[in-house]
């Protein structure tokens, strides 16, 4: 994982220091506050970009590696911004004794990309998680926070075929409503 | 002074506990009551669709019977479940729910007078119209007590907890003296439920008597044990039990603040926990005052961030202090020198669970059950090859094989039990011979295991110990915080070696040289994660060597697991050639019929999915996986 | 002041209580091989494992770095499982460290050189495999080079640098084998923060920091 090598306009930019601001202010320019930060600023641009780093290390009058250094630490956080839909296979035990490594296989192939990818066209984001807790219904994939039980190879196509099934009556709706 | 203390908190607690009586009364009173398990678990089955349709089934029909949702049971391999409590009947739990099935049983059972048997798993009292959870096997060695709320009460309404007694001990509590809070825990005997099993009542005396007027108690809720789900149920199950604990835990330490540092992977155990505390709070349960006493307390909850290493108390401690989560050298221990650098007392969710049952009942009750050096009971994720996934609670000492055989129901589809691996990516893999070990702290001590927090997979014969053993090594090598040298270069030299072993590469003086190097690592890395990484190499060693072997010497793995050393054949004499079903399901388009109409996997397409294996009708039977895969015949 | 007197190799030593072992160690010429130890910083980081000693009537081997002195204690800084320890860290760190002595600046003045002399250990790992990670060398700085093949992740950078800048420009990300002395977003060292003292060169064990062709000052205010 690297820093975001995305070109930013001025503009974004601007929105970002903006965006981190509002919720910089919410919150005392302690250290402490730092991961709680780090998580509502995510939560609001669905990752962390340069420009938020640096202001919060601003904010918090700490040098602006230790806000790497922490973001780069924790699995939760990321450089980069998140594709339309997130897709996590649990790696836990049962999972992996399962064939959960069969179906994180049959994601890699389907849709193109390693773990802590996302697609070309920014739809889908590839992720391992250790364990969802869900160990009867193993293998899990967490579909977009959902956690979905018993996702063999087939299943992969399955849920992907509702996605594009979801796309195309969207596009339809939208063009009925034209 | 002391007495006025006591008679305000007891009777404020007073009129809380009638007014949540009565409403729990009221809830029962001369109606039906459906329970729906909606824990993660029950969700991933489909709960919220089976809630909907109950919900809209009782309202379509105008009916008066509350819906509510309850946390998990314990039986999550029959999720959805569904608790069904009718006037003239015992309670009722269904299993494996869905919406029509709702819709029958508000229609058949709500309505009329037949409770649909073909669904029930058991009644929850012994009657006479239906099989009861007591008359089965499990029951015999089953004893909740931790476990004992959940799926039983709505986790989002405080009165339900309370009016099974919940707070009771916080009352009783603040009219006592918090020395004598300590030396009650002491006297307990109860011991750290997150895995090293440390006395908690010498933890609090140490804190409670370390110099400083600030302290802190810390939950421990960053259950990251691949394999585990204990604490998670419990949080979404039975919150306030964890939540009255800490309070408790914080009177005795003289703490003014506690944290539930949690894992951002378990939404809802956050969003359970967010409403739990609010309406403690709202209770004066929490705050300023508490009860009208002197005691002010208050609860913060902190989001892990995902990194496995924070279940080190000194990790989670920088963690929340806004750093990266590197253990530090110990001493000095949490209880002198921990969270922002005051005595510290980080407990695990089940251990705080504990404590206000312990004050309620007293340490006799307690001691009553389980071993001399172990009491109380122990809670464990049964999962793997075991019929009856789920939660378990059974006294400590029960032996291994009547939790896997007797609890559990034993391995599914008349498979041979190859191993129990316990206490995670810490803990070690068991095999036939330790079953009948008692399961205490120490006894896994002595065989090379861990209790650690409680999960329990149980392995069959087509489980690989190499294999296990290489995935618990990328599991600890990808959460190493990579701060000290052996546990940042001697697991990722470990895993190396491991990789190889799964591929058939390597000499036989690799093992050797390998567990050399495991031992090392136990005894030079800084912090428990690096110390315990390589009890999963040794055990496994030690249990299982002739499978180590097996994939060096022969290119063969036995439990037909590891993907480079089998290969997928369809047995010409066993296909049909009429049946397509493999071919259809190939996720690579690697199998085609030849002249004769008989199927053949083309070797260099195959991803070794195993999705043909599974299609194949068993009528046919036709695919097997060989290994090495120069088994396969050649064309 | 009051004193404790303890043993180290035969030697009788006396040093003030809540010393640390090593300091103590070393300010009596005695060698504990060490990398992550830093003389000003109050709490130990104890992240090398390199300095394990035994203690009487205790099992296992120790960090000196860590153990306060006590009064009678008798360390040997020789002990079999001490040493085995101590040559088993070292040899992992050789395994991940890109070795090449001959060109390297710090030839003949390497932390890493005298550790294998007082193990009497080779400075290429036989039984371990190695596994380097090929980062990409860092020359942006007019002054030195940061080539974090070299690096053994002791922190004596880190630690100099924010005693110098308050908002220092080196620390540690990511994690795991990963794990790495770095720059905000990985950024080149030579960009605007760094005030060019060189002081972490100054520290730096191994060759991971080295001065430029004729940039290593001449005199001690250079």
């Amino acid at each position: 994982m690297t820093a975001s090598k995305q070109e930013t306009t001025t503009e974004e930019r601007e929105q970002i220091k903006q965006e981190t601001g509002q919720i910089l202010n919410g919150f005392s320019r302690k250290r402490p506050g730092l991961i709680p930060i780090l998580q509502k600023v995510q939560g609001k641009l669905g990752y962390l970009p340069r420009e938020a780093m640096t202001a919060i290390a601003e904010y918090l009058d700490i040098p602006a590696i230790d806000v790497y250094g922490v973001v780069t630490f924790y699995n939760q956080f990321r450089l980069n911004p998140p594709g339309r839909h997130s897709i996590k296979v649990c790696l836990g035990t049962v999972c992996h004794m399962k064939g959960g490594y069969i179906t994180l296989d049959a994601w890699k192939r389907r849709l193109g990309i390693s773990p802590r990818e996302t697609t070309d066209d920014r739809e889908f984001d590839l992720d391992t998680v250790a364990c969802v807790g869900c160990c009867t219904m193993a293998p899990v994939t967490v579909v977009d926070d959902k956690p979905e039980g018993v996702v063999e190879p087939t299943r992969v196509d399955g849920i992907l075929l509702a996605f594009g099934y979801e796309r195309e009556t969207k596009d339809k709706e939208k063009s009925e409503s034209d | 002074m002391k007495v006025i203390k006591q008679t305000t908190a007891a009777a404020a607690f007073h009129e809380i506990k009638e007014r949540a009586e009565s409403h729990w009364r009221e809830l029962w009173h001369d109606k039906p009551v459906i329970m729906v398990g909606t824990a993660t678990c029950g969700r991933a089955a489909g709960a919220p669709d089976v809630l909907q349709a109950f919900r809209d089934e009782v309202k379509k029909r105008k009916l008066d019977c509350p819906v509510i949702e309850v946390g998990c049971m314990g039986h999550c391999y029959a999720e959805p479940i569904v608790i069904i409590s009718k006037p003239g009947y015992p309670p009722i739990c269904y299993g494996y729910v869905n919406p029509v099935i709702a819709e029958r049983l508000v229609k058949e059972f709500i309505l009329g007078d037949n409770p649909c048997p073909e669904f029930v798993i058991g009644a929850l009292e012994a009657n006479d119209l239906l099989p009861s959870f007591d008359d089965f096997p499990r029951a015999q060695h089953e004893q909740k007590i931790i476990l004992k709320n959940c799926g039983h009460i709505d986790p989002t309404e405080i009165e339900h907890y309370i009016a099974g007694g919940g707070y009771n001990a916080l009352a009783k509590t603040l009219g006592t003296k918090p020395e004598d809070i300590v030396e009650e825990v002491k006297r307990s005997g109860l011991r750290g439920r997150g895995g090293a099993g440390f006395p908690v009542g010498r933890k609090w005396q140490y804190c409670r008597e370390a110099p400083g007027r600030t302290k802190y108690i810390i939950c421990n809720a960053d259950e990251g044990d691949p394999g585990a789900f204990m604490d998670r149920s419990i949080l979404e199950s039975d919150p306030h039990s964890v939540i009255e604990g800490m309070i408790i835990a914080g009177y005795a330490i003289g703490a003014r603040y506690g944290y539930i540092y949690i894992r951002a992977e378990y939404p809802l155990a956050v969003e359970r926990i967010q409403i739990a505390l609010k309406q403690a709070k709202k209770l004066n349960l929490l705050g300023n005052h508490i009860l009208g006493s002197s005691f002010n307390f208050d609860i913060i909850l902190f989001h892990g961030s995902g990194a496995f290493v924070c279940g080190e108390a000194t990790a989670l401690a920088a963690s929340i202090e806004g750093k990266p989560g590197t253990p530090r050298p110990k001493p000095p221990r949490m209880t002198a020198a921990g969270l922002f650098g005051k005595p510290t007392v980080v407990n695990n969710v089940k251990t705080l669970a504990f404590i206000p049952l312990i004050i309620r009942n007293g340490t006799e009750w307690f001691t009553g059950t389980g071993t001399k050096n172990s009491p109380g009971t122990a809670v464990f994720a049964l999962a793997g090859k075991i019929v009856n996934t789920g939660l378990v609670e059974v006294p400590m000492g029960t032996t291994l094989r009547q939790i896997i055989f007797e609890v559990g129901s034993g391995i599914p589809k008349g498979k041979k039990f190859k191993a129990v691996q316990i206490g995670g990516p810490s803990g070690g893999c068991l095999p036939e011979s330790a079953l009948d070990l008692p399961v205490d702290f120490d006894s896994l001590q002595e065989v090379g295991a861990i209790m650690g927090s409680g999960g329990m997979v149980v392995l069959d014969e087509d489980d690989c110990m190499v294999e296990i053993a290489r995935y618990f090594l990328e599991f600890t090598q990808r959460e190493s915080c990579g701060k000290c040298t052996f546990c940042r270069l001697g697991t990722k030299q470990m895993l190396e070696v491991l990789n190889d072993f799964t591929m058939g590469k390597g000499a036989m003086e690799d093992i050797d040289s390998l567990e050399r190097l495991a031992g090392e690592v136990k005894a030079g890395s800084l912090c428990g994660l690096g110390q315990t990484a390589p009890n999963p190499i040794l055990t496994t060693l030690r249990y299982f060597r002739d499978e180590y072997e097996a994939h060096i010497e022969l290119g063969k793995c036995p439990a037909l697991m590891c993907q480079h050393l089998i290969a997928y054949y369809i047995l010409p004499d066993k296909c049909e050639r009429s049946c397509d079903a493999c071919v259809g399901s190939c996720t690579v388009e690697a199998i085609s019929p030849n002249k004769k109409r008989i199927k053949v996997i083309d070797q260099t397409q195959c991803v070794k999915c195993g999705t043909c294996l599974a299609a194949c009708p068993p009528q046919y039977n036709a695919i097997v996986k060989l290994s090495p895969p120069s088994e396969v015949p050649a064309k | 002041m009051k004193t404790v007197s303890l043993t180290i190799d035969g030697k009788k030593i006396t040093a003030r209580p809540g010393e640390k072992l090593l300091r103590v160690a070393l300010e009596n010429s005695i060698y504990i091989p060490n990398l992550c130890a830093i003389r000003d910083k109050p709490e130990p980081s104890a992240s090398c494992r390199l300095c394990f000693v035994e203690i009487e009537g205790g099992e296992e081997p120790v960090t000196a770095c860590t153990i306060d002195v006590t009064e009678g204690m008798v360390v040997n800084t020789r002990g079999e499982k001490a040493l085995a320890l101590v040559r088993a860290g070292f040899e992992l760190l050789m395994a991940s460290h890109a070795l090449d002595c001959a060109h390297c600046p710090a030839n003949g003045n390497c932390e890493l050189q005298k550790i294998a002399r007082h193990l009497k250990a080779s400075l290429k790992t036989k039984r371990l495999r190695l596994l380097l990670r090929e980062l990409p060398i860092d020359d942006s700085n007019p002054l030195f080079t940061y080539d974090p093949n070299k690096c053994v992740l002791c922190g004596r950078c880190v630690w100099v640098c924010r005693q110098n800048i308050k908002s220092g420009v080196f620390g540690f990300a990511h994690r795991g084998f990963e794990r790495v002395m770095t720059t905000f977003a990985d950024e080149p060292i030579g960009a605007d923060r760094c005030l060019d003292c060189s002081q972490c060169v100054e520290v730096c064990p191994t060759g991971a920091l080295s001065f430029k062709e004729g940039k290593r000052p001449s005199t001690e205010d250079g």
